[in-house]
């Protein structure tokens, strides 16, 4: 579950990137967050996973407090971040066992898990290599499994689709559901219109910092008699 | 013709860096070409044009004027051969624009004449200044007429050619008749092999010849037969040809030197137009990496402690990145080679040998030289390594993963404490015992060096990861320029150093000018680098922890 407060964040004192926003993504949930670039959503995300300090308002991550308790919100968290070019000199392998052991994942466990993930992903046979050797695809889906190997029960994806091929985007999607049925929290980007439409509970649209709407698609339809999500999207953020 | 020029422009633009960076720090940037080029460069060029000066008048009766100009710029070609490889993979093959230009309609040739004369521009920028020197000392001393000064200008702009097409012709043929340059830093660590090579090469004809002194440097060079200079000039002739364009005023050989450079080009060219195009499509398509077994890649995994993992995450990184193995890892070992290059240059003194000797009749004064060296050593090492002050500022686009994952600042930057710790202080201790067993030293004042020597460590180590929390660069293109240009190291080298002359500088003086003996003064010594160890840990896990804290990457 993550639960934001009042949440505001300014950068250099002038540039105002999240304004007093407050949301709640509850488990057995996937909620999709769009808006436009430079709306507020990798700030929001990163204010989430600890990376960013809020200025004002309360994060908290199943329960705990992202300022007051760190280490216990971000054990709980799987992030995969916007972009995957990380520690490209370490071969596949050293990257998961580095992930692992930080989330202290046992060696049985891990290598079960990364199995799964490798085959569901089809990255098996380049685990071994350099990660500089890998395309922007293959460095994502190697995001993805580093950020999904320990079961964490929240999922905060910025962007996941991007550079995945359509097989891997379709496990991922298929993999968010399970999640989420399985009673855990799944808060993704997008700027993918369709796969919010196809795959989300809930959407949150932000613009310029300001929440314009948090609720199910079909609340959004009510109040936006104009069509597709696309159309009401646009219609919103371009008010 | 206006296409090449556009296209030599937009590419030497791609080899600079293209971080965007703030205002303040152009200006910076611009402040610190400013120093290189007029605190550096010029005094440097000044001091090589003197050299080539004085040797030149020294050999102008023996005949061999020419020589010590000659020499010299065969040098420099040698070195420009050596660079030239970095500069010429780079460009060529490393740029990651062929895919770009080779959909345009260009033809082969302006693509390689332009590509050839933007790694030229790069790479010579700096050396012109030299090369202007050396013919400045030369024709000022053997008083060769007005038309050598428009020869030299010619001769400057001109020089760097054949080094740069030879090592051309060499990287395309390597690209085509073998596989194992992938990635540029398999060419950065060949560049820095070859550059230490050549510097342990040079030190040890130095060392086998008697040394540098002026005296036995005019009597090699006048010899005729001289068999360095004959060796370069069959390799480079158009550097001979050029000088002795000037001496003899003969226009064969100025026809001679213009024909090889032509030659030179022409030969690139053509080669370059067989082979070039295909290698360089192949570089940027070979990018998959070797196929394992999943089975065999799981059988790998092993739980560690997360501190453990990390630590080896840091050295895999600091040993897998040329530009940080070169500059963090390696200056550990080869600094010895340096003091040693300063004592062969100084020729005939016998300083050590009266070290030496002070130190085997316990002379106390020298004793406490030897002790503060240690100290001063070992805090100008970790210090210059930047291992610590670049701690932070490696992490550079993935600083995130340090603020997202459940290990806490602390952890982290003790373990990239120990990191440098661990490298700078094993190097420091294995020296500092094989210093003690040469000097003869008694196992108790072994042993206070090797404890000065790793609380020097211990000290600049922290105080330099504290440097770095304050303003880490985190906006980088390339691992070099992470390190090359910022002033976290520079700052923490100078602070550092600053009060490391302090320390010892007061320690010395209260040797000479108080009844206080060298082993209490060591004793002394050695609690004041404790509180400074113990100041820097607490500012490192307090107020280091803090500023990451705030920091957002």
């Amino acid at each position: 579950m993550i639960k934001l407060e009042n949440v505001t964040k300014t950068y250099n004192k002038t540039v105002r990137a999240v304004d007093d926003i407050s949301f709640e993504v509850k488990g057995g949930e996937i909620v999709g967050f769009i808006g436009p670039n430079g709306s507020g959503k990798t700030t929001t995300m990163k204010m989430i996973t600890g990376i960013i300090k809020a200025d004002v308002g309360k994060i908290t991550v199943n329960g705990f407090n992202v300022r007051k308790e760190p280490l216990k919100a971000k054990e709980s968290i799987g992030y995969i971040a916007d972009s995957p070019d990380m520690f490209l000199r370490l071969k596949g392998t050293e990257f998961l066992d580095l992930i692992g052991d930080i989330y202290h994942v046992p060696t049985d466990k891990r290598q079960q898990r990364i199995t799964s993930l490798a085959e569901r992903f089809e990255l098996s046979e380049a685990l071994s290599s350099p990660m500089m050797s890998y395309s922007h695809g293959m460095r994502q889906k190697i995001m993805v499994v580093a950020a999904l190997m320990h079961d964490p029960s929240v999922w905060i994806l910025d962007e996941p689709m991007v550079g995945l091929d359509p097989k891997s985007a379709f496990e991922l999607k298929q993999m968010m559901r399970e999640h989420a049925k399985a009673g855990n929290t799944v808060f993704f980007s997008t700027h993918v219109l369709e796969v919010a439409e196809k795959l989300c509970d809930k959407v949150i649209i932000i613009k310029k910092g300001h929440l314009l709407f948090d609720g199910k698609l079909e609340e959004l339809e009510a109040q936006n008699q104009t069509g597709s999500l696309e159309e009401i999207f646009l219609e919103l953020t371009e008010k | 013709m206006s296409i090449y020029f556009k296209l030599v422009k937009a590419l030497i633009a791609s080899v600079e860096p293209t971080v965007q960076e703030k205002d303040r720090k152009k200006v910076f940037t611009r402040v610190m070409t400013f120093i290189a080029v007029f605190g550096i460069m010029l005094p440097m060029a000044f001091f090589v044009g003197i050299i080539i000066y004085w040797l030149t008048v020294q050999l102008m009766p023996s005949g061999a004027g020419q020589n010590a100009a000659e020499l010299f710029l065969q040098l420099l070609s040698v070195f420009s051969f050596i660079f030239g490889l970095n500069v010429i993979f780079s460009v060529f093959y490393f740029s990651g624009d062929i895919e770009n230009l080779l959909p345009l309609p260009l033809r082969p040739f302006q693509i390689i004449a332009s590509k050839f004369t933007a790694a030229l521009i790069s790479e010579s920028v700096m050396e012109f200044i030299l090369i202007i020197a050396v013919f400045a000392g030369y024709i000022i001393a053997s008083g060769v007429p007005f038309y050598a000064w428009l020869i030299a200008v010619f001769a400057t702009l001109t020089l760097p050619i054949v080094p740069l097409a030879y090592c051309a012709v060499i990287c395309m043929l390597v690209m085509l008749l073998t596989g194992f340059i992938k990635n540029k830093d398999t060419v950065n660590k060949l560049t820095g092999f070859l550059t230490f090579a050549v510097v342990i090469g040079l030190v040890a004809a130095v060392s086998t010849s008697g040394g540098l002194d002026a005296e036995h440097l005019v009597t090699a060079l006048s010899d005729p037969h001289n068999a360095l200079l004959g060796f370069l000039n069959a390799i480079f002739p158009h550097v001979h040809l050029v000088t002795s364009a000037m001496v003899n005023n003969t226009a064969v050989n100025l026809l001679f030197y213009l024909g090889i450079n032509v030659l030179a080009v022409a030969l690139f060219l053509l080669i370059a137009e067989a082979i070039y195009l295909p290698t360089a499509a192949d570089v940027s398509r070979s990018a998959s990496g070797r196929k394992t077994d999943l089975k065999k890649s799981m059988s790998v995994l092993r739980q560690h402690r997360p501190c453990v993992t990390y630590l080896k995450k840091e050295f895999r990184l600091l040993f897998r990145t040329p530009a940080y193995f070169m500059n963090c890892v390696l200056i550990n070992l080869i600094w010895p080679l340096f003091l040693y290059l300063v004592y062969v240059l100084q020729g005939k003194t016998n300083f050590l040998e009266s070290f030496i000797d002070n130190i085997h009749h316990g002379r106390e004064e020298t004793v406490l030289l030897f002790v503060l060296g240690v100290s001063a050593v070992s805090v100008l090492v970790t210090a210059a390594n930047c291992i610590a002050s670049s701690a932070i500022t490696r992490e550079g686009k993935h600083f995130a993963f340090m603020k997202y994952i459940p290990l806490s600042y602390m952890a982290q930057l003790n373990v990239k404490a120990l990191v440098s710790i661990l490298i700078s202080g094993v190097g420091m201790i294995v020296y500092v015992i094989a210093a003690a067993l040469y000097l003869g030293l008694g196992i108790k004042l072994t042993l206070l060096c090797v404890v000065i020597s790793l609380l020097s460590v211990v000290f600049t180590t922290y105080f330099g990861i504290f440097m770095d929390s304050v303003n880490p660069k985190l906006v980088w293109d390339s691992e070099l320029n992470a390190l090359r240009g910022n002033y976290n190291i520079f700052f923490n080298m100078a602070i550092i150093m600053l009060l490391e002359a302090l320390t010892c500088a007061g320690a010395y003086l209260a040797f000479c000018f108080t009844s206080i003996g060298a082993l209490l003064l060591i004793v002394l010594l050695v609690i004041f680098l404790m509180v400074l160890v113990a100041v820097s840990y607490l500012l490192c896990t307090t107020k280091a922890v803090q500023n990451l804290d705030k920091l957002t990457g």
